[in-house]
């Protein structure tokens, strides 16, 4: 029978976007470039969208994904569920339009209780197992039970206190607390069999596609609510395994300046999700250089192909297992205006790119925010702390130590919040604030990411900083700042201020001057224009020519 | 079974009306717990002399809590539940509130950004299609938040404000008062923030 529902992630698949997802298709790129990529195989969009109508898996899906996950044990030499050497698998969410946070995804599906044993045996390390299996029943419950992640930490946290010390009793009891919660919840347990835990993980994924959340989501952005979502299923790799484990996100240019040096997060003896939470302190990725030297290059290697492949900057998440460099996702883009400038006049320089192609990369809107203005670094300064800058700008406004406390003081005027961290719980807040700061994270973290999407001025990961909501202060050194405080936060320097510095307007970089003269060339008109007149004049001459707009390659968000 | 929802009395109305709203004026309280004017001030000055509430005079001054009143309402809005006998309803209602909670904030955020060529803009307003579009996702939500609230009202009365207010303030909104959405004090986003610091009060939960 020839598969119909089911597309391995090889070199050799040929469906695109549109079947198995962005994330599924950078997946089978990364294969073509003979990169290293976890196991797996996707299911296609056209399952959920059966699933969708019918309320039930497709006939046949049943037994496609028997054969895959065979496949798999052959090609990780594993078991599904154990006994013995047991295999896990990550089961993701992923359509051809990216809908950031609105689907499930799921960790550790198939280890069960039998399985996580199979695993403490196998690693010798039973905390470890138990911490696995606990995020497997986590993803659960959110997923299949609808357990609130704030109900979730609860329990996790009520556990903590019957046993603490973070210890392997502290997990056994945490895990015995979300069994519990997911048979209340749910109309059952988790089954305990490896290949009926697929299936409803896999379930749950299609279901998340018409969740309140994700179609209002899609009534916003105008997607289609016909597309359904790819499942990307692979065999896990854990950035937590050991000390030469981790995970991060690293970008081929440092997507704030377009400087080509690698840029991005590491953390070490993490999984994943730990580096986008911005809950835990980060590394620069050059730190792996010297730690796992193997991995530093195999991660360089893979940014200098798949730039040659999408012909532009892009971005990596990656894990390691025991010094084994894996990548999980690419995707081209996510540069501020500064660096859009700037990358698209170094990839025509390097040949990557025609002048012609350079002048369509770069919108009018990057070109307003690529001047943008900094505080003035000499004379009296009141420099509260330093951190990552993740998004240019200038912001001053008053401090709000929460989201809800940001949107209630906005209307008074600009607000600058400062959190530890963010999630995207903190939407409304984030949206509310002029400029952002948060103490702990880096480029990569949800703060960032925010920041960078709307433009506003950020700093990320001033360590200096404490944030007690409770009390509505910032503490920082001896000081400490009450909520309504004027601050200035300089995204470019990563700097948070005092009060209300002078600010001076970025001079004009030679990169800019170089993309307008190019300008000038096609559209042949003078340089006693504004920029963004100069630069829409040269796309308006280019696009009418048919000269395709960039916008529509593969994964671009 | 029904039964006749928990009536509570004026002053504990008052009291935990301030622990939910933060410092306010008679007028916002009034409009808290639907007690007239004068009373709720009357009480604000009975709580006074208890030494429960303070005020503080200025622009941004008004009625709050003192640590005393903060206390006190913790212990009597917690007993006044278990008298109730709604222990388990609130704890349920809570934990459907955090599954809707996450919709709110989604939508908060489109009604203040709109997608525009792959980022986030301000959303100006100038687009009555686009912002049709994100009030039918508050009308679709709110018919969910309203069985939640009345929910709550059957076993605890105090909880029916807060169907009156929501789909007031929706209302008001769906009439062109745009600021009833996220920016006024009696819009949706507060009076849903007020609701959400009710349930974590009530239940003894601390924020975060």
């Amino acid at each position: 029978m020839p598969t119909t529902w089911i597309h391995p992630l090889s070199a050799e698949t040929e469906e695109g976007a549109d079947v198995l997802g962005g994330k599924g298709h950078g997946l089978v790129v990364l294969r073509r470039l003979g990169l290293p990529v976890p196991p797996g195989f996707v299911i296609g969009t056209g399952a959920c969208r059966a699933f969708l109508r019918d309320g039930r898996l497709p006939d046949g899906l049943g037994a496609e994904l028997a054969a895959a996950v065979r496949d798999l044990e052959a090609a990780t030499r594993r078991r599904f569920g154990g006994p013995g050497r047991p295999l896990a698998v990550s089961v993701r969410s992923g359509g051809s339009v990216s809908m950031p946070g609105m689907m499930n995804t799921l960790l550790n599906v198939g280890l069960t209780a039998e399985a996580a044993a199979g695993l403490a045996a196998e690693t010798g390390d039973a905390r470890f197992a138990l911490d696995a299996r606990l995020r497997s029943l986590s993803g659960f419950a959110s997923a299949v039970a609808g357990v609130a992640p704030e109900q979730l930490d609860a329990v996790v946290r009520e556990a903590a206190g019957r046993a603490p010390g973070g210890g392997r009793r502290h997990l056994a009891g945490a895990i015995r607390s979300v069994e519990a919660l997911i048979r209340a919840r749910a109309a059952g347990p988790v089954p305990g069999d490896a290949t009926r835990q697929l299936e409803l993980a896999v379930g749950a994924v299609f279901s998340s596609w018409d969740t309140p959340r994700a179609r209002t989501y899609r009534e916003l952005h105008g997607i289609p609510h016909d597309l359904g979502t790819a499942v990307t299923v692979q065999a896990m790799v854990f950035g937590n395994r050991d000390e030469r484990s981790g995970t991060g996100v690293v970008f081929s240019r440092d997507p704030t300046t377009g400087e080509n040096v690698p840029f991005g997060d590491v953390l070490f003896g993490r999984q994943g999700e730990d580096v986008v939470s911005g809950r835990w302190a980060t590394r620069p990725p050059a730190e792996l250089a010297g730690r796992e030297p193997a991995v530093w290059a195999g991660l360089v290697e893979a940014l200098d192909r798949v730039e040659g492949h999408y012909r532009d900057a892009c971005q990596v998440e990656f894990t390691f297992e025991a010094g084994e460099l894996w990548l999980l996702q690419v995707r081209p883009g996510g540069l501020s205006g500064r660096a859009a400038v700037r990358v698209a006049v170094d990839l025509a320089d390097e040949g990557l790119i025609g002048r012609r192609e350079a002048l369509l990369r770069v919108s009018p809107r990057q070109l307003r925010q690529a001047r943008t203005p900094r505080t003035e670094t000499t004379g009296t300064r009141d420099l509260l702390a330093r951190g990552l800058g993740a998004c240019p700008g200038v912001a001053t406004g008053r401090v709000a130590t929460t989201a809800d406390g940001a949107v209630r003081m906005a209307a008074g005027g600009p607000v600058i919040l400062v959190r530890p961290h963010t999630s995207p719980l903190d939407m409304h807040g984030l949206a509310a604030s002029a400029g952002i700061v948060t103490s702990c994270g880096g480029p990569a973290s949800h703060a960032a990411v925010v920041a960078r999407a709307m433009g506003r001025p950020a700093v990320v990961g001033a360590a200096d900083l404490t944030v007690d909501a409770a009390a509505g202060c910032v503490r920082v050194g001896g000081r400490t700042i009450p909520e309504g405080t004027l601050v200035t936060v300089d995204g470019t320097g990563g700097e948070v201020l005092a009060g209300r510095p002078r600010i001076v307007t970025a001079p004009v970089g030679p990169h800019l001057d170089r993309l307008l003269g190019w300008a000038d060339e096609i559209s042949g008109g003078g340089p006693d224009r504004g920029d963004e007149e100069r630069l829409t004049a040269a796309r308006a001459v280019l696009l009418n020519r048919g000269g395709a707009p960039p916008d529509g390659r593969d994964g671009h968000r | 079974m029904t039964r006749t929802p928990y009536p509570t009395g004026d002053d504990l109305l008052v009291l935990h009306a301030l622990r939910c709203v933060g410092s306010a004026g008679p007028a916002r309280l009034s409009e808290a717990t639907g007690l007239p004017g004068p009373d709720v001030e009357s009480v604000l000055i009975d709580l006074a002399v208890a030494g429960l509430t303070t005020y503080s005079p200025g622009d941004f001054g008004g009625w709050g809590l003192t640590e005393a009143g903060r206390a006190a309402d913790a212990e009597r809005i917690s007993r006044e539940l278990d008298a109730a006998g709604a222990r388990t309803a609130v704890t349920e209602a809570y934990e459907d509130f955090l599954v809707l909670n996450p919709e709110l904030l989604d939508l908060c955020t489109a009604w203040q950004l709109r997608p525009a060529g792959g980022v986030l803009v301000p959303n100006d307003h100038t687009d009555p299609a686009y912002d049709s579009r994100v009030l039918d996702g508050f009308t679709d939500l709110h018919r969910r938040a309203d069985v939640l609230c009345a929910d709550l009202s059957a076993v605890l009365l105090r909880f029916r404000r807060y169907r009156v207010r929501l789909a007031g303030a929706l209302a008001r909104a769906g009439s062109g008062a745009g600021e009833y959405v996220t920016d006024d004090m009696e819009s949706y986003h507060i009076v849903w923030f007020q609701l959400h610091e009710d349930l974590l009060a009530t239940l003894g939960i601390p924020r975060h």
